[in-house]
């Protein structure tokens, strides 16, 4: 791995659904060694935004890459970036532990990394349950249980904590802080801003598909106030309420 | 590619449905011989003598051929059930070149489609084998091309899977493509092949090539030889695969 290993960059990005411009101009870069909390309202176009770095949606313009390289042209990629898109993805009659074992085998991971993740994620008890049994929680942790898989060299989380309890909420805090404290990168979206306030390094707020405000956290709140009020001040007038791709 | 193909295989025998619609295709493969034994020789009865080449290719081309959309509904399910159960976006995240995913999952559903027409095969054998001759109707494996049948039976399944897969991939749900496959195999084929306007043209059709391929005649439907029902069949297998991966390359997992 070079220099840039974990880096994630975001370039010009752009994206548009029949007419409606998801992603207009997107840039910004997370280093690795730090937490990069990704915020905006329902349909600022962060999930767009996420799914174009893991190269499931392509850009109409732009780049987004990972240590230097589009997703698709990672070699190994689940060693580079682990992605957690939603709390689903499962076949509902397949077990968490044989979802993460197809996996194991289609990236050439020993199985036993199944076991680990599952031990890690705190569902070693219900690896041998069907996914229809699981929890908002559960599938949350399962999600991210299949994006360590490869030891990934940076993580890329849509909204992890959404269905998790305080405990869960807890433990990822501290998961995602052990990962970025090893020197990779974490970039994750989320809704909870005080629990943005307490973990990331560095706070992209994006809406209606473009780039409002991007520093860190004493950046952007100056010393007047919380991260909600400057939340809410930049997205004031909501962007599309009731959704569209977000 | 093997760890694509293994990781395909792990999918497959990590749920149950591979199990009810082999099942299923037993089932069928044993009603179908026992009906068509137990009404032979009876005046009016549905197709040609047992005694015979035709009623015995029959026999095993429609009994041990039935597997055959019952393997392209796995297969549908195997590919276009990825999208229905958001699966595909961790499938595609573990291996970004879709064509290579899309490649394996054409060679397990080859591999299943295979797999189902031998167990179907056998079941026909062991049900048609000693009843037949019990009733004094030996039939031997090595006349009448029998055996060429029963290897025509076991590529035609294995194409219906791989056609399957493909299909899958290139409407992306799981409920049009099996209902679009049912449909069209047992409403509209049949139709299209009785209009005599089309001539022999319906023979190039992929069910009634198939057909061609296995000898599973029907009365007043004109057939391809085996051969080149085999290589028809194919070919549209073949085209449809090419859609199905040419679209999920493109595809947006959203």
């Amino acid at each position: 791995m070079g220099d840039d290993a974990g880096q994630i960059v975001i370039s010009g990005l752009t994206k548009r659904f029949g007419g409606v411009t998801a992603v207009d101009g997107l840039s910004f870069s997370a280093a690795p060694g730090s937490v990069t909390g990704f915020l905006g309202p329902n349909g600022a176009g962060k999930t767009t935004t996420l799914r174009m770095l893991a190269g499931l949606v392509a850009p109409d313009a732009g780049t987004a890459t990972i240590s230097g390289r589009t997703y698709a042209a990672l070699e190994s990629p689940g060693r580079k970036a682990g992605v957690v898109l939603e709390a689903a993805g499962f076949h509902p009659a397949r077990t968490g532990r044989n979802h993460l074992r197809v996996y194991c085998t289609a990236c050439g991971y020993p199985l036993r990394r199944a076991d680990e993740v599952l031990e890690t994620c705190g569902l070693a008890a219900a690896g041998r349950q069907k996914v229809r049994g699981y929890s908002l929680g559960m599938r949350q942790r399962l999600a991210l249980a299949t994006a360590l898989l490869g030891d990934p060299a940076a993580l890329i989380l849509d909204e992890p904590a959404n269905g998790l309890d305080p405990e869960g909420i807890a433990w990822l805090r501290g998961l995602l802080r052990d990962y970025a404290r090893a020197g990779r990168t974490v970039l994750y979206s989320s809704h909870v801003l005080p629990e943005v306030e307490q973990l990331a390094d560095q706070v992209v707020i994006m809406h209606r598909g473009r780039l409002v405000r991007r520093g860190t956290l004493a950046e952007l709140t100056g010393g007047r106030g919380g991260l909600e009020q400057v939340f809410l001040s930049l997205t004031a007038g909501s962007g599309r309420p009731g959704g569209g791709p977000s | 590619m093997t760890r694509l193909i293994a990781a395909e295989f792990r999918k497959l025998l990590t749920t149950r449905l591979w199990l009810w619609l082999l099942l299923t295709s037993l089932a069928w493969t044993a009603g179908y011989c026992a009906l068509a034994i137990a009404v032979d020789n009876r005046p009016g009865g549905p197709g040609p003598a047992l005694s015979g080449a035709a009623g015995q290719h029959a026999l095993f081309a429609i009994g041990a051929g039935g597997a055959g959309p019952l393997a392209a509904i796995l297969a549908a399910a195997g590919t276009a059930g990825e999208f229905r159960h958001r699966t595909a976006a961790a499938t595609f995240l573990a291996e970004p070149r879709r064509a290579r995913v899309i490649t394996a999952k054409l060679i397990v559903y080859l591999l299943a489609g295979a797999g189902y027409a031998l167990a179907c095969v056998a079941v026909s054998l062991a049900v048609a084998l000693p009843w037949l001759a019990a009733r004094g109707t030996p039939v031997s494996l090595a006349a009448h091309g029998n055996l060429a049948v029963l290897g025509a039976v076991i590529l035609s399944v294995a194409l219906f899977g791989m056609t399957g897969a493909g299909l899958g991939a290139l409407l992306g749900s799981e409920v049009i493509t099996i209902a679009g496959l049912l449909l069209y195999l047992y409403v509209a084929e049949p139709l299209l092949s009785r209009i005599s306007a089309l001539g022999s043209w319906t023979a190039y059709l992929p069910g009634t090539a198939a057909d061609g391929l296995t000898r599973a005649s029907q009365a007043g439907v004109r057939l391809l030889p085996p051969w080149q029902g085999g290589l028809v069949f194919a070919a549209w297998a073949a085209v449809i695969a090419c859609a199905g991966a040419a679209v999920t390359a493109r595809r947006d997992i959203t």
